[in-house]
């Protein structure tokens, strides 16, 4: 371990509150500046905060689970996931004070990603709306939406569409077990 | 004041010129603000890699929960929502110090850095001690991806008998490995009878949070490595990207949860 | 620079890693040296040495394919044989040469030397990057010995569900591969953000730096999609999850999305280097300012980004919905603008330059004729009512072996050719260069121009057999091969040639106004003697001093180079 205490590259190596960008984007960053690593240090207390509000949150998300608001319950939920996400990534992850491009990097991801699920989705939403027989979502004999494509051969698997079996009475003979 | 000392210089290369190059210095950057903004902005653009990379399976769950919403509900009363939300705060609360870890390396404190990184470990094992409850629940009820879905293989320890009640597999037909229900008791002590397609609900649920538990445990050894190079010393006021990029990568595990915790068990019709 | 109090910028004369002057092909000596190099240009060479190994090996199942189709039935091979054959050929090309080839290989060598760094950001991870793609070689190659796959390099469910091929340890293989791609995108992003020296603003880019930035994003962004569909594929294999059978509930052209929302951008990350290149080229041999600097830098970019809005239209008549194909289709015609962008601003450029034709040049203009072909042909099989007919036949074949090898490829050879002065510091035959370009471009027409036909007749592509009436086509095209082959073993053997026989390389010996050509050549361990402080854009022709242009012929003792001098670059 090294006893002395090193000189650092600047006298004020850490700027415990200023918070300010450290340079732009041209060039090398120390244009305007002295080298040094400068960060905003938020308080102890402050992060704790954040830290109970995002528990509210957790609570708040499971409270509201046991209410249906139909197709809205996705949104619902995203919508509390996502601002806890904003939380923890703005104060957690320092990007209130970071460099802008980070938070960019960190946004993009999501664009891309959103690109990616909507268009996908779209597809599979999609299927056979202009004309029934294509895409094959549809199942000629009974005319049900059959997810994902055609239903598979074996009369179990139909059943999926209608009621299940009461029991193991409609499956095939010899192959039910109990443990 | 120990903690504000500059680490050893081991790479004794760089001793050459240390007064102008303090020893974290690579060689290749000019100062330590240009390595610690390149080392930030690699690690958010890893960070946007992962984001897409766990995207794919959030793709996978909507596309399949739009094509099956019924079956999405029936199955996803087999998560526990209590022991989510408690996974939950336990991340939440690793985030925490995780953060606090790096606000400590930050000031040049030391031990405070090494016992918040001890808590943010601690709370990924308990983290991961939980969800082998989880997952061992599941095996039990033979609720697994694929071929694995009610398979009789998984049933010893239903006789235990506790919490898990009766459960039924149904062969669909004489074929090996043709596909089963399963009748079982949900956590909210409702008898389902899920078809052989409910397995994709759980093969998502497996792949989903198995991923994410890969990266609990990629964390906790980034975390861990941090931790030793922290009591070593390694780092100071001047130097703390480690520890920044540690936590940063810790974070962005407590994001994903914090995506996957409702979408797996809260959405879809409460009872 | 406005930072010179800091003592440290310019100061490696006693560098941690050496001599920083010491030319980095012998500052450090012994096999070690290279194999723990962290240094980027040394890790470029190494890149180039295995991208070279799997061209010859992509290459040669290429000819395998061609001649078993030179006549009809059986010709060399089973059709079991055959199939693997072009899934290999496939696989290796996409995913051990063209994807890494100008990225890794010339943009590792390259990019920090353009922006005036000493090294890329993480040093490390770009040797952990060149050891993943090592072992994805491995991977791969063990796959081939222990059962080979059928495939073809797209690896569709159900087939790759159900076959009993190696499609495991391929796509695992394929999966290392990908970590290695997004460690080289992830550098590069970030040494481009961090490491410009003073002088080098965005506007002063050098294009390649902005075509490897834009590959970089795409890098970044799409190659964990990939990741994620191959352990998707995997747990599809070993579990039976379902995701992609429609009999438990999924959807088999749910892979094919997950697929080409990586592999759309793929095709991008093949062809932006090869267009990053040319820009290079162009603005070089034609001695002139590139025209439109700001409008090729974006469009780039743009390409980056409508890269990722695009990937449907492979999947017209894979059952995708009729809305889909259609929104597919229209957002496809967008990608026509930033490549016509590039193609009137190089054409642009040339206008009244001072052409030189140097043999890198020759590949240049080849590429922009060639890639005319294959973009346009491309728009054919965009419009979704053509491409219905189209699809799967060999217009397709010949439309992205265009774009893949008649622009990527012909842009790497020209970037080889333009660059191996610099890299290796000798200097090959220009003669021998043009023989093998001349035969390239032959070979290359023919094969691939008779495909097209072929494929507008009617031939669908990865069969293994044929009609009466394509034999002549198919014969044409094997023959083409042959050419090609002659051409690409010609430029291979002029620039090995060079390495012991060539002359010793000047500073600058095409008389670029480049960034690169201002270090020394061989290029010193840390790229530059000092920090450079750059004043003027890359291609400011008429803000260059007469110094900077200067090819430094006169500057080597050997009396023979002179002359050269006047045979290689003087033709104004």
């Amino acid at each position: 371990m090294a006893t002395e205490s090193h000189q650092p590259p600047s006298a004020s190596a850490v700027d415990a509150h200023t918070g300010h960008d450290t340079g732009h984007d041209a060039g090398h960053d120390h244009g305007d500046d002295d080298g040094a690593v400068h960060v905003h240090i938020a308080s102890t207390q402050f992060y704790v905060g954040i830290f109970v509000a995002l528990v509210c949150l957790t609570i708040m998300t499971v409270k509201v689970s046991y209410y249906d608001f139909g197709p809205a319950n996705v949104i619902v939920a995203l919508l509390i996931a996502t601002t806890k996400a904003g939380l923890v990534a703005t104060f957690f992850m320092h990007l209130r004070h970071d460099k802008l491009f980070n938070t960019l990097t960190f946004l993009a991801a999501f664009l891309f990603l959103a690109i990616f699920i909507v268009f996908t989705y779209d597809d599979l939403g999609r299927r056979g709306q202009i004309d029934n027989d294509y895409g094959g979502t549809i199942d000629p004999k009974t005319g049900l939406a059959a997810p994902g494509g055609l239903p598979a051969t074996t009369a179990t698997i139909n059943d999926v569409e209608g009621e299940p079996p009461a029991g193991p009475a409609t499956t095939p003979a010899g192959g039910e077990k109990k443990e | 004041m120990a903690n504000v000392s500059e680490s050893l210089p081991e790479k004794a290369g760089h001793g050459e010129h240390a007064h102008a190059h303090p020893s974290f210095l690579q060689h290749h950057f000019d100062t330590p603000a240009q390595q610690f903004n390149a080392s930030k902005l690699g690690m958010w653009i890893f960070i946007a890699t992962e984001i897409l990379m766990f995207g794919g399976l959030f793709c996978a769950y909507a596309i399949w929960r739009g094509l099956e919403p019924d079956i999405f509900d029936q199955s996803h009363h087999f998560l526990n929502k209590i022991m989510g939300a408690t996974n939950t705060v336990v991340l939440l609360f690793s985030s925490l110090t995780a953060a606090l870890a790096v606000r400590s390396s930050q000031l040049g404190k030391r031990d405070q850095t090494s016992i918040y990184l001890v808590i943010t470990i601690l709370c990924a094992v308990v983290f991961l001690v939980v969800k082998y409850f989880e997952y061992a629940h599941k095996f039990h009820l033979g609720l697994l991806p694929g071929h694995c879905f009610g398979h009789p293989y998984f049933s010893a320890a239903i006789q235990n008998g506790h919490e898990v009640g009766t459960c039924l597999r149904i062969h669909s037909d004489e074929m090996p490995g043709s596909p089963l229900w399963v009748r079982a008791i949900d956590e909210s002590g409702h008898e389902q009878l899920l078809p052989p397609r409910a397995n994709m609900f759980f093969a998502i649920y497996f792949v989903m949070t198995g991923l994410h538990a890969v990266h609990v445990v990629i964390g906790m050894s980034i975390l861990t490595w941090v931790l030793v190079k922290n009591t070593r010393g390694r780092f100071s006021k001047e130097y703390f990207t480690p520890v920044d990029l540690g936590a940063l990568y810790w974070h962005l595990v407590d994001l994903v949860w914090i995506y996957l915790f409702p979408l797996l068990y809260l959405v879809g019709k409460p009872d | 620079m406005a930072a010179v109090d800091i003592p440290a910028i310019g100061g490696h004369e006693a560098d941690a890693h050496g001599d920083g002057n010491a030319p980095y092909l012998t500052a450090k000596r012994g096999i070690m040296s290279w194999v723990y190099t962290v240094d980027h240009k040394r890790i470029g060479l190494m890149y180039l040495m295995m991208v070279s190994i799997a061209f010859l090996a992509g290459g040669t199942f290429a000819l395998l394919v061609r001649l078993e189709l030179f006549s009809r039935g059986k010709t060399i091979v089973d059709a079991e044989t055959y199939n693997r054959f072009f899934t290999l050929h496939g696989a290796i090309m996409v995913f051990l040469f063209i994807i890494p080839s100008v990225p890794a290989a010339l943009g590792n060598f390259f990019l920090p030397i353009m922006i005036g760094a000493k090294d890329v950001a993480f040093p490390r991870l770009n040797m952990l990057s060149f050891y993943l793609y090592c072992i994805g070689v491995v991977i791969l190659l063990a796959s081939i010995i222990g059962g080979s796959v059928d495939t073809g390099w797209t690896f569709y469910t159900p087939y790759s569900v159900q076959t009993a091929n190696s499609v495991i340890s391929m796509t695992f293989g394929v999966f290392v591969l990908g970590f290695s791609s997004i460690l080289t995108g992830l550098n590069f992003l970030v040494t481009v953000h961090t490491l410009r020296a003073p002088g080098v603003s965005w506007t002063r880019l050098p294009l390649f730096v902005w075509g490897m930035y834009a590959t970089a994003l795409m890098q970044v962004l799409a190659t964990p999609v990939l990741a994620i569909t191959l352990l998707l594929l995997g747990a599809e294999r070993f579990f039976g999850i379902g995701i992609f059978d429609p009999k438990l509930g999924g959807d088999p052209v749910l892979f094919q999305h997950f697929f080409w929302f990586y592999s759309h951008p793929a095709v991008y990350i093949m062809i932006v280097p090869g267009m990053a290149i040319n820009s290079e080229l162009i603005a070089t041999f034609s001695r002139r300012s590139i025209f439109g600097y700001f409008a090729v830098a974006m469009s780039s970019i743009g390409l980056a980004i409508l890269g990722f809005l695009v990937w449907g239209h492979h999947m017209f008549v894979a059952g995708m919905s009729e809305f889909s194909t259609m929104l597919f289709s229209a957002l496809t015609m967008l990608v026509a603008i930033p490549s016509g962008v590039k193609m009137f601003n190089w054409t642009a450029t040339l206008y009244k330059g001072s052409i030189v034709w140097a043999s890198p040049m020759l590949y240049a203009m080849s590429f922009i004729f060639l890639f005319s072909i294959g973009g346009l042909t491309g728009l054919f099989l965009g419009t979704l009512s053509v491409d219905v007919h189209l699809t799967d036949t060999y217009f397709v074949v010949a439309h992205f072996h265009y774009v893949m090898m008649g622009g990527t490829v012909m842009a790497f050879l020209g970037g080889l050719l333009y660059w191996w002065p610099k890299m290796t510091g000798k200097m090959h035959d220009e003669l021998k260069a043009k023989i093998g370009f001349v035969f390239v471009f032959i070979g290359f027409n023919l094969t691939f121009m008779s495909q097209f036909i072929m494929g507008s007749r009617g031939m669908p592509r990865r069969y293994y057999d044929y009609l009466p009436q394509f034999e002549p086509f198919h014969r044409a095209s094997t023959i083409g091969s042959w050419i090609l082959a002659v051409g690409l073993f010609t430029t291979g053997y002029t620039l090995l040639e060079a390495l012991w026989k060539g002359k010793r390389a000047p500073r600058n010996p095409w008389g670029s106004a480049g960034y690169e050509w201002m270090t020394e050549t061989p290029v010193p361990l840390a790229n530059f003697r000092q920090t450079p402080v750059i004043t003027r854009g890359p291609y400011d022709y008429h803000l260059a001093t007469p110094e900077e242009l200067a090819t430094g012929w006169d500057e080597i003792s050997e009396k023979p180079a002179a002359k050269k001098t006047s045979q290689a670059t003087k033709k104004d």
